[in-house]
């Protein structure tokens, strides 16, 4: 394949004494977490417990208040150095965030053709290997107004996967989804797990962290209360706070 | 030698308060022909006869696609050839109004298609007539959601009143243009035309905003129930907050 | 009434020039109006909104004005109409090309401006390769609208002096004394050149609401 992406970020993510606030509100406090490379950690929480915004901070949309940040070897608290992580992980967002006036295809390929700076036939050929990845091959002239809410989370994973990233950061990929289009996306994230991909995924689907995950992480009130494999926490845990989490959860 | 400048100028303030007054006359008495020319229009082109929405849609069209100061001369310079002599001051009123009716129009009529379908049927089931609808749950509501175009349009028509100097009513830009002539000091004469402008239509917003606030006051939970049984059924069938 | 019609031509020839000038005018003074707002020097995004509400809330005659006897004052009495009037309309309008393009800027929600970061792509290439389609798209209808504003205001040009259109009508009723029909004459040369560009913007502004 001539003009590959070449991408030599490492694959494992470092935070050690992580802490955000915004203003006056404090998110994060002293949170230590380590990735290695390959493994699929799901972070689980409620709303506000700072999951979310962990994530923001390991992809760079967010910077911590305090505390050592390294994503693939990228000093992610180093301003200067902070920006080296782009183009290099990729993140799939709950509102999709794909580009509406280009089609599928035009979406995977945009990073491709402007950052990598591939030619046209080649960006076609690296988006159409991944958007069969995903089977969405078959819609790469169809804009994303054109597509269903899980063809459209698909076509987003393919084009974080077009740069061939290390690490994905998935943030609640489908909670905007309805039911039935949820399983699509969560096919698609398990062969990837499959596949050796570094994966930081928050959701609130209990079923693909019993699946899919090498490690459950419970975060609440902005530090991890509880973590560990996902048959251990799920079905038998020990922090009084993770019991009624997912009680309420399974309540659902 | 500045100040110098300024202090002549400002020696004229009498006349730009004189001609701000008139301007405020004039806007007033505008835009109030323009909004009931709006309502007719409005209904006309929603009606169900053919002839009116015709009729109705000419009008906002060709209004809409000349330019405003043709249709004050053709007010004040065309209709006397029709028998019609006005004053400079009412041709103003009459054009502008016609002019910014026409705009008006489209904004009183998506004030009615905001009023949500749900009500009219609510209101339709407890037995109100169509013009009690209208009056308490149609009109009400549409002046709420359409009220900043609403001022916007009534700043349109202050503006569209510097037009008139061009047939010599002594509003601000024709008080401007004939100070200018006799001091040559432009920047000083028009840049006080300019904050003349400013503040009036500053004014406007806010006592546009006083008589919104005066108008639609919302209902406190303290308060104890206000108006005739069939308000009150209507209020509680249908929410009284949109 | 038939003899005058070649004068009228004439003046609406000129209000053609006039409209496409003052439009290619607003539409880059506007640009970079819309872009000093977004700047992040600091004041020049306060200086440039100072400039589009002084332009919004004040008449345009005024605007011509200060252009003709700022033009008169500099360089003599010799000054080009039609360059000050061009000159005048295009910095008006400009304030309100700027608005319409800002709300379109504006309106591009803030998560692809993440994707996009996320996927390597720098703030200008952002810019020109996410945000620029979309903003053309939304800004297309109002900005059209805002041209037949502008084909309008050439109108006012005639308070200067410059025969175009209206002034050409007005010299004719001056020495014809005809006004209904010269000045109906007029509205049919105006409403003819504005009525298709209207029809274009409804179709286009309905296409969005339906969506």
């Amino acid at each position: 394949m001539t003009n590959p992406v070449i991408n030599d970020i490492g694959r494992d993510i470092r935070l050690s004494g992580v802490s955000k606030s915004f203003g006056d509100l404090q998110v994060l406090t002293d949170v230590t977490l380590d990735v290695s490379d390959g493994e699929v950690v799901v972070l689980i929480g409620a709303s506000g417990s700072g999951k979310s915004t962990l994530l923001r901070i390991m992809s760079g949309l967010e910077t911590a208040t305090s505390g050592e940040v390294t994503v693939g070897g990228v000093p992610m608290h180093d301003p200067k150095r902070a920006p080296e992580i782009r183009g290099h992980v990729g993140m799939v967002f709950q509102q999709f965030n794909l580009f509406p006036h280009l089609n599928a295809l035009g979406n995977v390929t945009l990073a491709l053709r402007k950052v990598y700076k591939m030619s046209k036939d080649d960006a076609r050929a690296k988006g159409i290997e991944v958007l069969t990845r995903v089977g969405m091959a078959d819609r790469a002239e169809h804009y994303p107004s054109q597509l269903s809410g899980g063809q459209q989370q698909r076509v987003a994973i393919a084009r974080a996967l077009a740069v061939n990233p290390r690490i994905i950061f998935f943030d609640e990929a489908t909670s905007a989804l309805d039911p039935e289009l949820v399983g699509e996306v969560t096919n698609v994230m398990r062969s990837l797990a499959g596949e050796g991909m570094t994966m930081v995924v928050v959701t609130h689907e209990m079923g693909f962290a019993r699946r899919t995950a090498d490690r459950v992480v419970y975060m609440a009130d902005g530090v991890i209360a509880e973590q560990g494999p996902p048959e251990a926490l799920l079905s038998n845990p020990q922090n009084p706070k993770t019991i009624q989490f997912l009680s309420k959860v399974t309540d659902q | 030698m500045i100040e110098y400048q300024w202090r002549i100028v400002l020696a004229y303030l009498p006349d730009y308060l004189h001609a701000a007054v008139l301007a405020l006359r004039i806007t007033v008495l505008g835009f109030v022909l323009a909004f009931a020319l709006a309502v007719i229009a409005a209904l006309a082109r929603d009606s169900g006869s053919r002839v009116l929405r015709f009729a109705g849609a000419c009008y906002v069209e060709v209004i809409r696609n000349t330019p405003v100061l043709l249709q004050i001369f053709i007010v004040y310079f065309a209709f006397p050839t029709l028998g019609i002599r006005l004053s400079a001051v009412t041709a103003g009123i009459i054009a502008l109004g016609v002019n910014v009716g026409a705009y008006l129009t489209e904004v009183v009529r998506a004030g009615f298609s905001s009023v949500e379908r749900g009500q009219l049927e609510a209101a339709q089931v407890l037995g109100l007539s169509r013009l009690s609808v209208f009056t308490y749950i149609v009109a009400p509501q549409a002046l709420r959601n359409v009220y900043p175009s609403l001022v916007n349009n009534l700043v349109q028509v202050l503006l569209g009143t510097s037009l008139l100097s061009t047939i010599a009513v002594p509003e601000i830009t024709g008080v401007a243009t004939v100070i200018n002539a006799r001091t040559l000091l432009f920047v000083q004469v028009f840049g006080i035309a300019v904050v003349a402008y400013l503040i009036l239509s500053y004014g406007l917003s806010v006592a546009a905003d006083v008589i919104r606030r005066l108008l639609f006051r919302a209902p406190s939970a303290g308060r104890p129930a206000s108006g005739t049984p069939k308000r009150r059924a209507i209020r509680a069938a249908i929410g009284t907050r949109p | 009434m038939w003899g005058s019609l070649p004068i009228l031509w004439s003046g609406f020839i000129l209000t053609l020039a006039l409209s496409a000038v003052s439009i290619a005018g607003s539409m880059v003074l506007g640009l970079i109006v819309a872009a000093l707002r977004t700047a992040r020097i600091p004041l020049v995004p306060i200086v440039a909104r100072a400039y589009v509400e002084v332009f919004r809330g004040s008449p345009i005659p005024i605007t011509l004005l200060f252009v003709y006897f700022g033009a008169a004052l500099y360089l003599g009495y010799s000054v080009n109409l039609f360059v000050a009037a061009a000159v005048g309309l295009s910095v008006y309008h400009s304030a309100f090309v700027a608005e319409i393009i800002r709300s379109g800027i504006e309106a591009v929600p803030a998560g692809q401006h993440e994707a996009a970061q996320i996927l390597g792509l720098k703030a200008h290439q952002t810019f020109r390769w996410v945000v620029l389609p979309q903003t053309v798209k939304i800004a297309l209808p109002p900005l059209i609208g805002q041209c037949i504003s502008l084909i309008k205001d050439t109108s006012i040009a005639s308070i200067i002096g410059l025969v175009e259109l209206m002034k050409a009508g007005q010299s004719i009723v001056d020495r014809t004394s005809d006004p209904l029909s010269i000045y109906l004459t007029v509205a049919v040369f105006y409403f003819a050149l504005c009525y298709p560009l209207s029809v274009w913007v409804t179709r286009k502004q309905r296409k969005v609401v339906h969506q």
